[in-house]
């Protein structure tokens, strides 16, 4: 029987925090990961995150679980990985599955940072090789750089449809389409309209009827839903598709404070059956803690805040830290924890705002939430829009943002300040000063890319519209293509008249097209001529 | 087997087929959604009666898939609230061991 003071169950970010957050407080502290790799979900996420700075906002996710893995290992925790935990026992007893052998442990404090494991639904067919999880096309792009097959249907509209969807197209899938059972797309706007942009169409009010194929997905037939999810007759639709990819939520893996012992609750808004937490992530039974999604679903920005507030309490459970340095802690950390939970996607504020309002009161485009772009003539009341007198004074940026999301990186990048946001971060972009640069940091900084600088005085006649631009391969300066509107619908030629990027950037490029200038506010999208079949 | 259990409850009426039968909910153990349908009729009335009458959830990724879906055929079968179907109890291993891992185990061992 091996003794740690702090036992962590989980090197995901949940569970790094935790280990970083004790360890950094002078804890011994031994982590377990039945991966052969560490960093949980994080590796697979390659796009930028939200929040705020304090939350590495604007950081891609694999970035960010390299630098927690980093912080960990230099602090002297221990992570043994290809480790199952397989057992809890009275007194802490974790029992370990290592390679050809058991091994045995007690922890003063365990840390249960298992995360969360997807759902999937049955329809006819779903047990055909082609239909995957969202987090299984995931691992395939991105950590075994496997394209999951040619044309896919993404089931779910949540942010992990709509983000990995924009993934599969940069790994050179094609969309046919995403659905949803609900008449609203459940994701980020901006998450959504990237793909839209693309040409990707948006079937809500709809769901997977049958898979069609006899040895893998060679189809799919999907049906509209009225509003009590009854299938309407004669609305079938058939998908040319050799993938369908599921991404309609996730469930807590909580089997493990269920076996020590703790209180469970079956919460809907929490994704499901997960342990009565106190305010410091302790479950009933002392000394047994949870971190992130092992506790109730949110993502992983939240997690990493989670695991640092239950490091710190079992810091100062342990007598680690004084009382007034851990109260400090907590209340910074519940406090970044808060930020992330507001604004209109937060767990059940839906039903309160019935997605109509923003919280300053505008009204919320109904084609973002139904089709998944801004439809022009909805744009221009946003804060976030120039006027027609300021955009004809030259480059400015164009914030599409309508959305109350937690997310600010656009105010902290712009050197001009012409971008405000205020303390309260779901708060919508406001633009405040004329004094623009062109020099595009927002544009490459926003996570949900719906930032774009436009300038009609490029030419006589002509505009130039910088997009945030991530497709392989970029296309040079001086090609001609075809620009798109916020819908994917072209609307005729354009010439990328200059390509931008840059370290800081991090791999987002900056790609300015020259437009008639009557597409000014219309292009928000460049497709090379020489596109190949990934679309 | 089907024949030896007891009925809880007398079936009113005979047991209904459905279109959807055939399609396999849990998938590591190969069951249809109608052997679900059937065992509710039977008389199992839980998640863990359902599972000892099928092995439901008892393959290889321990119902990680399937424990929802089963949950809302067994909640829909006796027309009552998911929430009121008491999900199946957690035991350890909560992972498959290979028996060999066991047999060769030093705690064991010293027994």
């Amino acid at each position: 029987m091996i003794r740690y003071e702090v036992i962590v169950i989980g090197a995901g970010p949940a569970g790094l925090s935790a280990a970083i957050e004790a360890a950094a407080h002078g804890l011994q502290v031994l982590v377990f990961d039945e991966n052969a790799k560490p960093g949980g979900q994080l590796f697979k996420q390659i796009h930028k995150f939200f929040g705020s700075k304090e939350h590495q906002a604007r950081e891609r996710g694999f970035r960010i679980g390299e630098k927690l893995l980093a912080e960990a290992l230099g602090l002297g925790v221990k992570v043994i990985l290809g480790a199952q935990v397989i057992g809890i026992f009275a007194h802490r007893q974790v029992t370990v599955m290592q390679g050809d052998h058991m091994e045995y442990y007690v922890g003063n404090s365990i840390i249960i940072a298992t995360g969360a494991t997807e759902n999937v639904i049955s329809f006819s067919g779903w047990t055909l090789p082609g239909v995957i999880g969202a987090g299984a096309a995931q691992t395939m792009m991105n950590i075994h750089g496997l394209r999951p097959g040619k044309k896919v249907l993404m089931v779910g509209s949540g942010n992990v449809g709509v983000v990995v969807g924009y993934q599969l197209i940069q790994a050179g899938c094609q969309i046919a389409a995403v659905i949803d059972g609900a008449p609203h797309i459940g994701g980020y706007g901006v998450h959504a309209a990237k793909i839209a942009r693309m040409g990707v169409p948006f079937y809500l009010s709809h769901t997977i009827l049958q898979a069609h194929g006899t040895k893998s997905v060679s189809g799919a037939t999907i049906v509209e839903v009225d509003s009590f999810w009854q299938p309407v007759p004669g609305s079938e639709k058939n998908l040319d598709v050799d993938v369908i990819c599921l991404a309609v939520g996730l469930s807590p893996l909580a089997e493990l404070p269920r076996l020590a012992g703790c209180r469970m609750q079956d919460n809907p808004l929490k994704g499901g059956l997960v342990p009565v937490c106190n305010q410091y992530n302790e479950t009933t039974v002392k000394d047994i803690y949870m971190a992130g999604d092992a506790a109730g679903i949110e993502e992983a920005s939240s997690a990493m805040i989670q695991g640092r507030i239950t490091g710190n309490a079992i810091a100062h459970q342990h007598g680690y830290i004084e009382n007034t340095e851990f109260d400090q802690c907590h209340t910074k950390y519940q406090g970044a924890l808060n930020q992330l939970r507001a604004g209109m996607f937060k767990r059940d504020s839906r039903k309160e705002t019935g997605l109509r309002y923003t919280q300053e009161g505008y009204t919320l485009s109904k084609t973002l939430l139904t089709k998944g772009f801004l439809s022009t003539s909805e744009l221009s009341v946003f804060p976030g829009i120039p006027t027609e007198v300021r955009r004809r004074q030259g480059v400015t940026p164009i914030i599409e943002c309508t959305q109350n999301i937690p997310c600010n990186p656009c105010q902290d990048v712009c050197p001009k300040g012409c971008i405000k946001i205020g303390d309260k971060i779901t708060n919508l972009p406001v633009m405040s000063a004329s004094s623009c640069l062109g020099c595009g940091l927002c544009v490459a900084s926003c996570p949900g890319q719906a930032i774009f600088l436009v300038d009609e005085t490029y030419e006589d006649q002509f505009a130039a519209v910088t997009i945030p631009y991530e497709l392989v391969p970029l296309p040079g300066e001086g090609s001609k293509g075809v620009a798109c509107d916020r819908a994917g619908i072209p609307l005729g030629e354009a010439e990328v008249i200059h390509i931008r990027t840059t370290a800081y950037n991090d791999g987002t490029a900056l790609l300015t097209m020259k437009v008639p200038i009557e597409w000014a506010m219309e292009a928000r999208f460049f497709k090379p001529d020489h596109i190949g079949e990934g679309g | 087997m089907k024949e030896c259990v007891i009925r809880r409850t007398a079936a009113k009426e005979p047991f209904m087929a459905k279109l959807e039968d055939s399609m396999i909910v849990c998938r590591c153990e190969e069951i249809t959604k109608g052997e679900i349908r059937q065992a509710v009729y039977d008389g199992m009335m839980t998640m863990n009666e359902v599972k000892r009458y099928l092995r439901t959830g008892m393959g290889l990724c321990q119902g990680q898939s399937c424990s929802r879906k089963v949950r809302d055929i067994i909640a829909e079968e006796m027309s009552v609230p998911r929430e009121t179907i008491e999900i199946s109890s957690a035991r350890n291993p909560i992972r498959p061991v290979p028996m060999s891992i066991y047999a060769n185990d030093k705690a064991c061992k010293r027994r």
